[in-house]
């Protein structure tokens, strides 16, 4: 997630705000999740002044959060919030500097690097962390599990998907979406051609490291390609399926077919999807699926209502990721953090799930909690926005990024992905060919395991 | 009343420039910051800068960016100078005040003005040309390799420019009206006075912004963060973003970013020291 989502969601805290105190009460009036009983309800034995977190901006939920844990617990929270972007730096050079940090978060591509970095406590032994872990999603128990060892909670998911524009369809007089990649090409050509879009596809191809990668890493994965094996070999040599995605990718730019909209190279998901929202293009993806919340959204979108969501081509396959909440080494008191980080990543005091079950209902942020995702939270908070069973269905058929990219799990990944912002987006901008830049990322490898 | 203020640049300014350099030749991570014991690694974080490619491309877009701004600036600092140095003009007063405004604008802020205007297909930039008539096809200004360097470099100046045009206006006034005066009896004409009286008057206040806006430069930051974050591809990779993403992007090669930083402040130093010994000492002879 990136921090124009925070952005995204400035429109829409009012609902929030509304929608967490409003969720908590419905919630625990119904008992629908509430296990009063359980160990979130009991307070630990030592006692701390104070506490704090260190989180990237998301509207003022923080704050909200923070007021609700000091009634609960009386306890006050200090929060450092900065950009998505920002976050990292904020993070390590609070703790490089010795300052005291209780509770943080991550994206998953972080969260090796912060774990090998000695910077995330490990929570298997903390009261209750075995029935948060049990009832994770798949992927996020690829994110939140390092080594074996729990090290975090969910913040939110995410699944890969296509948008399509509806009304631009129609008026082109295909009766539905490609299901295939010729025939996605065949469409964009016809749109060109017909004058209906100067650029029919939208990509969300800006520098970042889900944006660009993500993109490539989704399309390769349902061509039946992944960009490592299982021995941790490159899959990016002459013919495979990483390099002809690529190629095929590229053909779609200004030195080819000229069907993808030069201003992908800078958007990211919730850019893209405001950008998309105008009604300029006729594809969109594939990226987070709740960038649909933007684009279907009257306040923000002069498309809203007729942009949907689309199952990729072939067999569907797609992936999917998990941002996570963690307890952080330079904590004040474990037990406390602990109590803290439940308020973020999983049940306050009255036993409900109540951030993830907002987040779900009000932002179309999907659940690294199973039981969050199975709720009506989903079923009924997603349907303003898009097609539910579809979503659904296409969160089925999804893999989280790291059986893709298996490199998430190495520290050398983000150099790597820095170079691979950089030979894509030259790959893509016709200064390389796709060959060049596959070499070059293969050389590009070894270049980054000597950055670490 | 030297000690004082020695101690005070001491701990300020020289701390953590040395401290900078004793974590360049030491291994750095996170935990190792934190804990404070460093393993020493000798030149090898230097050694590993200067293997990587990308270090060069980003040191070579570095001097087309500072070539092409510090240039701008001056010959844009003088004309503009010379324009709001017209007492006779009355709008001259309004335009020396509205020539400050870019100076008071945050750096970060400037960018994504910036980045708003370059927009591809919304932005004022391409909406004006169309209006004008000037483009048919939206123009790619910050997304096109070709272009990208420049586009940033635009708001760069923009920002920085009143800085060197208040100094400029200073030497301006400095410049003793009766020299006008005589060589205008002389029957020199407008052209003449410049090249003969202005310029010369100005060479040593020109040499000092160069100094100091190719030091500045060298350095820029905030409008690759706001409007292009190195992209498209490398083209807008410049020294310090790539410190900075050394640094603070995992895995936070503190050692190694720090040695880059080292790498790029003997660069300045040494330019500067050419300045001082080429331009700035000829002029102030």
């Amino acid at each position: 997630m990136t921090n124009d989502l925070s952005a995204k969601w400035e429109l829409s805290r009012r609902s929030v705000l509304g929608g967490l105190g409003a969720i908590g009460a419905s919630l625990m009036a119904s008992g629908a999740f509430a296990q009063p009983a359980g160990p979130w309800a009991t307070p630990p034995k030592t006692k701390v002044d104070r506490l704090n977190f260190v989180v990237w901006t998301y509207g003022d939920i923080y704050t909200q959060i923070a007021k609700r844990f000091e009634a609960d617990w009386g306890v006050p929270v200090d929060s450092t919030i900065s950009s998505f972007n920002d976050h990292p730096t904020k993070l390590t050079t609070m703790f490089a500097a010795g300052e005291k940090i209780d509770v943080s978060q991550s994206s998953p591509f972080s969260f090796p690097n912060f774990v090998s970095q000695g910077l995330v406590e490990p929570l298997d032994d903390m009261p209750g962390a075995a029935d948060y872990a049990k009832d994770f999603t798949t992927f996020t128990k690829q994110v939140a599990t390092v080594n074996g060892k729990l090290m975090g909670l969910p913040y939110f998911a995410a699944v890969w998907v296509w948008n399509y524009n509806a009304e631009m369809l129609e008026k082109l007089k295909i009766d539905k979406p490609f299901t295939s990649y010729d025939e996605f090409t065949e469409h964009c050509v016809k749109a060109k051609k017909d004058g209906a879009a100067r650029y029919p596809v939208l990509w969300v191809a800006g520098v970042g490291l889900e944006q660009l990668p993500g993109t490539w890493y989704q399309m390769t994965w349902n061509k039946g390609g992944t960009f490592f094996d299982k021995q941790g070999n490159h899959m990016l040599g002459a013919g495979s399926i990483a390099r002809e995605t690529l190629k095929w990718w590229a053909n779609t730019f200004e030195k080819g077919l000229d069907i993808s909209d030069p201003e992908s190279l800078k958007v990211q998901f919730t850019t893209s999807a405001k950008a998309f929202g105008a009604g300029k293009n006729l594809y969109r993806g594939p990226n987070h699926h709740y960038g649909l919340n933007v684009c279907n959204d009257p306040a923000q979108s002069p498309m809203a209502g007729k942009i949907k969501v689309m199952d990729s081509p072939g067999d569907g396959k797609t992936i999917a990721d998990a941002h996570v909440y963690f307890i952080t080494t330079a904590n004040r008191n474990k037990e406390w953090a602990w109590k803290l980080l439940q308020y973020l990543g999983g049940k306050t005091k009255d036993g409900n799930y109540t951030q993830a079950t907002s987040l779900a209902k009000d932002a179309m942020l999907g659940s690294g909690y199973t039981s969050v995702m199975n709720s009506d939270a989903v079923k009924t908070g997603w349907a303003p926005w898009g097609d539910v069973p579809t979503l659904l269905k296409i969160w089925d058929k999804s893999t989280y990024i790291g059986e893709v990219c298996s490199s998430v799990y190495q520290p050398w990944h983000f150099p790597w992905t820095d170079q691979m912002n950089i030979e894509v987006q030259k790959c893509l901008t016709g200064q390389i060919t796709a060959d060049a830049c596959c070499d070059n990322l293969i050389k590009g490898i070894a270049d980054a395991k000597r950055k670490v | 009343m030297n000690v004082p203020t020695l101690l005070l640049l001491g701990a300020v300014l020289a701390y953590p420039v040395i401290y900078a350099g004793y974590l360049s030749f030491h291994r750095v991570g996170l935990a190792q910051l934190r804990r404070g014991e460093f393993a020493f690694s000798g030149w090898d974080n230097y050694s590993r800068v200067l293997e990587d490619p990308l270090f060069w491309t980003a040191l070579k877009n570095t001097l087309i960016f500072t070539a092409v701004t510090v240039t701008s600036e001056i010959v844009l600092a003088v004309a503009i100078a010379l324009l709001i140095n017209q007492t006779s003009v009355w709008t001259s007063r309004v335009t020396r005040f509205l020539i400050l405004l870019p100076y008071a604008v945050p750096p970060i802020a400037n960018g994504l003005i910036w980045a708003f205007m370059y927009s591809f297909q919304f932005g004022f930039l391409n909406r004006l040309l169309f209006a004008t008539g000037l483009v048919h096809d939206p123009v790619n200004w910050s997304g096109n390799p070709d272009t990208a360097l420049y586009a940033v470099a635009v708001p760069y100046v923009w920002r920085t420019l009143p800085f060197a045009i208040i100094l400029v206006h200073a030497a301006l006034q400095g410049i003793p009206r009766e020299l006008y005066e005589q060589a205008a009896i002389d029957g020199a004409n407008a052209w003449h006075r410049f090249r003969r009286i202005t310029m010369p008057m100005l060479r040593q206040i020109i040499a000092i912004i160069l100094i100091l806006r190719t030091a500045f430069a060298f350095a820029v930051f905030e409008e690759i963060l706001a409007i292009t974050q190195g992209g498209p591809g490398d083209a807008t990779w410049v020294a310090a973003w790539y410190s900075y993403k050394i640094t603070f992007a995992p895995p936070n090669n503190f050692g190694m970013g720090s040695a880059s930083a080292y790498i790029l402040a003997l660069m300045i130093g040494a330019i500067a020291l050419v300045y001082m010994r080429f331009i700035y000492r000829r002029v102030t002879l």
